[in-house]
């Protein structure tokens, strides 16, 4: 896949998107403040302009209280005079006749009103409807007093708070935009590292590991995590690789003999000797499968398969099980299997590999000792944990051979010519490993001494 | 007895077969899951021996299929997978025995008749009879013709295997399998040990010798 390039790579991050969709909140949010200002103030204007409607009708009635009708249209020339006057008038007689104020003659004469008039505009030199709220008031004598006031302050306020979130809104998204494109191409960038080191590792670098994506201990956990993910999965593949090269090279050897054998066949002339050859060719063929079978199962224990499977065993009883098979074949090869087992020792594990795993040791200490040897099973254990022991006072392995004896077919000098496959203890192994048994060997003075050490698990009750 | 194999491998599927056939079974074969299911549901079988993995629905969906149809014919399920857990899965999910690929034709036709002879219902048999020798299950006695015969516990069970499949060859992984629970090769001679145990009490003394050995097979005790 070719990396797209930076630009649309950033307009397509998510740091560019988030920023989007904050701009996005943003300008919501703006709106809904907007409006709410508008309401509060729409309200208030009103209560004010209906305030100084009142308070101005007021004056004007003790105007005319003191001074009579003369003081009252004196004190409306004196109001609406002046550069920008606050108020406009009507006043009218019982009869209808104007007898002060400019006020048109469709306005209502009593109580709250609007009223939409041509204005002259000082500052833009031409005209404009403005809307004016009035109050009607009757006097004595049947005179009418309408005050009107117009709106225009709490709208050109309307209008420039609306210009100013209008503007603000902007600004802000550009912001937002300018800010994300930053952000994300910073994203971008430091994942382009990292998507640089996943591209090699596919197409077959596979020990290459991921940077540090920086920007925060969350993202690096990330990329330590992927590295542990890949280290895993080479083990896994090292794993598979290994039990391939030993099936390439180690099942080349028997299978040459076989086929050796079965050429030597086609010579035979008598039935019985031709019998003898299938028979044989038969048992070669039993001992590659089983060749076959343990490496796979090694493969496949070290790639960890079975370890869901583990519950809480009676180690004890699968020990009793695996003495009680094999009492009879020590004796029958001249030696002796003691068991010292200690009862109700229970760990995490499987039966069945346990089983395979004592039957390995114990098979090893037959085939590999003289007659007369000893071998000891034992399982004991603690409150650190249970530990199984197959122990013979046999020839024992020397010490520099003990490591490289769990190797895969790797054979004593000593033990090349007694049958086996070298993949008994490669085995035990793996079933140590698998339930987190630590495996050792040691000098049984005189003789080995092999023991899985089992961790300690609460057991059952 | 009527036997469905099913089976993809052109060749493996005729040799069993013709195998089958001459131990004496009627045999019917198919090469996938569904005309499997198909016979295994439009008529009545003895056996059904599945192989695991064949393409389309393989022989483990087509025995669950089966098993939620209420099917409880025997199944030996074949498999080329010997790991633990496959073979668990196997019998979960309803498998009567599971035999890993490759095998003897003489394993699997042991195993088959295992499967047949098996009662329906376990019945509760108590006494177990060959000729003239009788295992009391209860009391864990054996006596041959009157005569009292201790056995240790394995060889108890080695017998009772062998005595409850009179007749019959019995392999030495059956016994592996059901004496000692072992589902792996040992490369020790464990079964010989025991056998040349049990053999020592239960047939010397005796002119007849009641256990035999099938040579490259495995083992069978004297029904009548």
């Amino acid at each position: 896949m070719p990396p797209e390039p930076l630009r649309r790579s950033v307009l397509r991050s998510g740091a560019f998107r988030f920023a989007l969709l904050f701009a996005a909140i943003f300008a919501v949010g703006s709106a809904l403040v907007l409006l709410t200002v508008q309401q509060q103030i729409d309200r208030y204007a009103d209560a004010a302009t209906e305030g100084s409607l009142h308070n101005e009708t007021k004056i004007l009635a003790s105007e005319y209280g003191a001074l009579g009708r003369g003081g009252l249209t004196d004190a409306i020339q004196r109001h609406s005079s002046g550069r920008d006057p606050q108020f406009r008038f009507r006043l009218v007689d019982g009869d209808g006749r104007v007898l002060a104020g400019d006020l048109p003659a469709n306005v209502r004469l009593d109580g709250r009103g609007t009223l939409e008039l041509r204005e002259v505009d000082l500052a833009v030199h031409g005209e404009r409807i403005e809307t004016f709220k009035t109050l009607g008031t009757p006097l004595a004598d049947g005179l009418r007093l309408v005050v009107a006031t117009d709106t225009f302050d709490v709208r050109a306020l309307m209008e420039r708070l609306g210009w100013f979130t209008l503007a603000s809104g902007i600004g802000i998204t550009l912001f937002a935009l300018v800010g994300g494109y930053f952000v994300g191409s910073l994203f971008v960038r430091r994942l382009h590292g990292v998507n640089t080191a996943v591209n090699r590792i596919m197409t077959g670098a596979l020990h290459e590991r991921l940077p540090a994506i920086g920007m925060g201990p969350e993202f690096d956990e990330l990329s330590q995590n992927l590295n542990r993910m890949l280290d895993r999965i080479q083990s896994l593949m090292d794993g598979l690789r290994q039990v391939s090269t030993d099936i390439a090279h180690d099942l080349r050897t028997p299978l040459t003999r076989l086929h050796q054998q079965l050429e030597a066949l086609r010579r035979l002339d008598t039935v019985e000797a031709l019998d003898a050859g299938i028979e044989g060719a038969l048992v070669q063929t039993d001992e590659i499968l089983a060749i076959f079978r343990a490496l796979l199962r090694i493969g496949a224990l070290e790639g960890g398969v079975g370890r869901g499977r583990l519950a809480q065993i009676d180690l004890s009883e699968v020990m009793e099980r695996v003495a009680a098979a094999y009492g009879p074949v020590a004796e029958d090869a001249g030696k002796t299997l003691d068991t010292q087992i200690e009862p109700d020792r229970f760990v995490l594990g499987d039966r069945e590999l346990v089983a395979q795993a004592a039957t390995n040791l114990i098979e090893n200490a037959l085939l590999h000792t003289p007659p007369g040897t000893r071998i000891q099973l034992r399982l004991s254990g603690n409150m650190e944990g249970t530990t199984l022991a197959v122990a013979d006072n046999g020839p024992g392995i020397p010490k520099g051979e003990r490591s490289k004896v769990l190797e895969r077919f790797y054979r004593l000098d000593a033990s090349r010519s007694t049958p086996g496959s070298g993949l008994g203890l490669a085995m035990v192994q793996a079933i140590a490993a698998l339930h987190e048994a630590i495996l050792r060997l040691d000098d049984n003075r005189p003789g080995l001494a092999i023991s899985l050490a089992f961790p300690s698990t609460t057991p059952e009750a | 007895m009527k036997i469905l194999f099913l089976e993809d491998d052109v060749e493996l599927r005729g040799h069993v077969e013709r195998s089958l056939v001459a131990a004496g079974h009627v045999v019917d074969t198919s090469a996938n899951g569904p005309d499997a299911l198909f016979l295994a549901t439009s008529s009545s079988y003895d056996v059904l021996v599945l192989d695991r993995m064949v393409p389309g629905l393989d022989g483990l969906s087509t025995m669950k299929a089966l098993r939620a149809a209420n099917n409880r014919t025997p199944v030996l399920l074949l498999t080329a997978m010997d790991g633990v857990e496959d073979r668990v899965e196997g019998l979960e999910a309803g498998a009567d025995d599971y035999l890993v690929k490759p095998f003897a034709v003489t394993e699997l036709i042991a195993r088959i008749n295992a499967l047949m002879r098996r009662p329906p219902i376990l019945e509760a048999l108590t006494l177990l009879k060959a000729h003239d020798l009788e295992v009391d299950l209860i009391r864990r006695t054996v006596v041959r013709a009157g005569q009292r015969i201790d056995l240790q516990a394995q060889e108890f069970k080695l017998l009772e295997y062998l005595m409850r499949h009179a007749g019959e060859l019995v392999t030495r992984t059956m016994l592996l399998e059901n004496v000692w629970s072992f589902h792996f090769d040992p490369q020790s001679n464990i079964i010989e040990s025991h056998m040349s145990r049990l053999r020592s009490k239960v047939d010397r003394g005796f002119d007849r010798e009641l256990i035999q050995t099938v040579r490259g097979a495995g083992y069978r005790i004297d029904a009548a």
